[in-house]
């Protein structure tokens, strides 16, 4: 069942529409209608007023904060260079955990300014099926490519070595203790230019999305004329397929790929950011990230009284998926050995299941959306 | 061609297909009268899939289990069978009979390939052709089977692209048209995109005899996040496509177009609030012979447009929740939708309670 709930699209009711906004019943956002109607107008929710506050109260707060901690990693790196040090490593490896953890957070918005110029993919190139990145990485330590020691450089590059794998390649993988002695020159500018080019793409993205006439308006703003955004059912449309997508990506590409079904059939070095040891970091992010948007964007207050259970339950869950995946945290090898880690990933699996359920499934439903069946990616 | 074959349907009758619904007499009858039948894909609302026959008046007329969620369907008029393909990433189509003379057969896919819900018989009915990804090589292959030894596993050859999607047998009976989506997917990360940045959509012609290469035909570089998808053959033998945009949702680029041999693929002008309408989406592309149109759907739009073939012209457009599914109907298109309408041309909509309907529908004339 799950599988389809988790395809999310079309609704079938529609929120309110903007240039309807004079009457104040027929811009109620909560559906179904007649129980909008039922209520006094004040309890009405305007789907701009969600997105605003999906806006305001996350995305440009967790977009500044990745570009801070992009731009902390950056000159953590620059420091490392300039005097390299076990310490200066250390500081380099801690700054670059931050920017992890802060990417996490945001990466389930994938709609926006983060899809212009493949910025999505240079921020992090996974899966790397073929190991494409690791080898360009590799290539450029060994050949001492000098075009790959400054930022601009490095953006005109291959995709699969810009980012966060390649830059965790460079500070966590083979050799990387190298980087605490003069013999890593190279391996650290080449990293410094990674962590440069990372600070564009956050600066850049940070700064699209606070523009008040930017994309963030456009979404805000749904109405007839508006290219993306026909009206407030397909504004809200889109920051539910937010947390349905999302649990879909954390838990079919980046928990089951190396999970597996037992613990023989683990796999822990196709996990993401297995050499940094951030697995669980990046997992448990990622579902705070889902968790703060949530609180932000009000959705919940948006529910008739008899179904607010519903938030309730998301809430609840999406705390328990967070203190699930950080008691996975460290070594991803140590914790799938370890039965009791193990289990906590399995129960973290468990959790993304509930909460699609109840994103796919139940809260559309109770907002008069449909979790579409033909209307589906890719097909 | 190459290829050994494990035959894993023995393993596949153990997770069980069979006949779900015996068709009443009364209603064949009837039917019989009717031009045509049209088959689908569908979901129960209680999340078992299948696959069905209607007739045009939205009856259910015969209807198959399926292990999973199916895709398109493909009639053999020879036979008289039709086979419906598993939806990326599945492992398996199902052979079924619609009047019921024969069981249906479920084959499995081969390892290290899974299907993409498309293919197609030839003329004579003896092969089957299917849109297959060798995964592990990120390559897109024609699987080949022999209908006539059990739908037996017989070869493969290459699509010359990443992704196939749907596959068409051109007029000749022998050139396959092959629409190469151009993304890259691997089971091991389920439906996930893996080369957005760097696709590379392509329509292929391919010799069904030799496997070799036609023609292969690219979108312009700057419009390659444009997935070419779907296909179907208008009156002239014209390839009619539709695309599907994963570039950012504010890049518009037009969606649908033209192929003919020995040309570069022609995209075709739209109003501007027609194209906005399909959320630069399209799930499927049908023409309407007779009628001298095709329409094209978009789900996430929630429209379906109708275009002059010979014109290029839209004709009109229809809005319709979730619709996909397209069929020529008379001189217009049956339409259904994943929210379980059924509409037919005049406008008239039916439901069967229970479904809801998957991507695309097959117009299968009763003469056959």
């Amino acid at each position: 069942m799950l599988k389809h709930l988790s395809r999310f699209r079309k609704s079938v009711a529609r929120f309110c529409d903007e240039n309807l906004r004079q009457n104040k019943l027929a811009a109620a956002l909560v559906v179904p209608f007649a129980l909008a109607i039922s209520q006094p107008a004040g309890a009405a929710v305007q789907a701009s007023d969600v997105v605003k506050s999906a806006v305001d109260g996350f995305i440009r707060p967790a977009y500044a904060s990745l570009q801070q901690h992009a731009a902390a990693t950056a000159k953590a790196v620059e420091a490392l260079c300039a005097a390299p040090s076990q310490q200066a490593l250390d500081a380099a490896r801690t700054e670059f955990a931050g920017a992890v953890t802060a990417w996490s957070a945001i990466e389930i918005v994938r709609f926006g300014p983060i899809t212009e110029n493949n910025r999505l993919e240079r921020m992090l190139y996974w899966p790397d099926r073929k190991g494409l990145g690791l080898k360009q990485v590799q290539a450029a330590l060994a050949e001492k490519d000098v075009s790959a020691t400054d930022a601009a450089g490095i953006a005109g590059k291959s995709i699969a070595m810009q980012g966060l794998g390649a830059l965790e390649f460079v500070l966590h993988g083979t050799d990387a203790e190298m980087l605490a002695g003069k013999d890593g020159a190279y391996r650290c500018s080449f990293g410094s230019a990674i962590a440069g080019n990372i600070e564009t793409i956050a600066t850049d993205v940070s700064t699209a999305w606070a523009k008040p006439d930017g994309f963030a308006a456009l979404w805000a703003s749904p109405g007839p004329d508006n290219p993306l955004y026909r009206d407030g059912s397909e504004a809200v449309t889109e920051l539910m397929g937010v947390f349905i997508n999302g649990l879909e990506l954390v838990r079919d590409q980046r928990l089951k790929n190396f999970l597996g079904a037992n613990a023989d059939a683990a796999k822990p070095k196709q996990a993401i950011y297995w050499r940094s040891g951030l697995t669980g970091a990046s997992l448990a992010a990622n579902l705070d990230g889902m968790n703060r948007l949530f609180q932000a964007s009000n959705l919940g207050d948006a529910l008739p009284k008899d179904d607010r259970w519903i938030a309730d339950s998301i809430e609840i869950q999406l705390v328990n998926g967070v203190a699930a995946a950080k008691e996975a945290s460290g070594s991803v090898a140590e914790v799938l050995a370890d039965p009791k880690r193990r289990a906590a990933l399995e129960h973290f699996q468990l959790i993304t299941s509930s909460l699609s359920n109840l994103f796919g499934t139940r809260l559309s439903a109770a907002f008069g959306l449909t979790a579409g069946f033909s209307s589906l990616d890719g097909d | 061609m190459r290829t050994p074959l494990i035959d894993r349907r023995d393993f596949l009758k153990a997770a069980g297909t069979g006949f779900l619904a015996a068709l009443a007499p009364q209603a064949w009858a009837a039917t019989l009268e009717a031009d045509a039948v049209f088959a689908t894909a569908y979901m129960k609302r209680d999340g078992s899939y299948g696959a069905a026959v209607l007739s045009e008046a939205g009856k259910m007329l015969h209807a198959v289990d399926l292990p999973d969620r199916g895709h398109d369907v493909t009639f053999d008029p020879v036979s008289g069978r039709s086979a419906v393909f598993a939806r990326q990433p599945g492992t398996f189509f199902v052979v079924f009979d619609h009047k019921g003379r024969s069981e249906p057969l479920t084959i499995a896919s081969q390892p290290a390939r899974h299907f993409f819900g498309h293919g197609a018989f030839s003329t004579d009915g003896a092969l089957l052709y299917a849109t297959e990804n060798d995964f592990d090589n990120a390559a897109g292959m024609v699987g080949v089977y022999d209908a006539k030894e059990g739908f037996k596993r017989i070869g493969e050859f290459p699509t010359y692209g990443i992704g196939p999607h749907e596959l068409l047998l051109l007029g000749d009976g022998r050139t396959i048209a092959i629409a190469n989506g151009g993304i890259e997917t691997h089971p091991d990360f389920g439906r996930a995109e893996l080369n957005i940045a760097t696709m590379k959509p392509s329509y292929v012609l391919v010799d069904r005899i030799t496997g070799e290469m036609l023609e292969k035909h690219e979108l312009p570089a700057a419009l390659h996040q444009l997935s070419i998808r779907h296909m179907d053959l208008d009156a002239k033998g014209t390839v009619w496509f539709g695309c599907q945009h994963r570039g950012p949702a504010t890049e518009q680029p037009l969606l649908v177009g033209r192929a003919e041999r020995g040309k570069d693929l022609a995209l075709l002008d739209m109003p501007k609030d027609v194209l906005a309408g399909f959320r630069n989406y399209i799930g499927s592309v049908a023409a309407n012979p007779d009628a001298g149109t095709v329409a094209v759907s978009s789900p996430q739009g929630n429209v379906f447009a109708v275009i002059e073939a010979a014109s290029g012209k839209v004709l009109k457009t229809s809005s319709l929740t979730e619709v996909c599914g397209l069929a020529p109907d008379h001189s217009g298109f049956l339409a259904t939708t994943g929210a379980g309408a059924i509409v037919q041309p005049d406008g008239n909509t039916m439901t069967e309670p229970d479904y809801v309907w998957d991507n695309h529908m097959l117009r299968i004339a009763s003469s056959e």
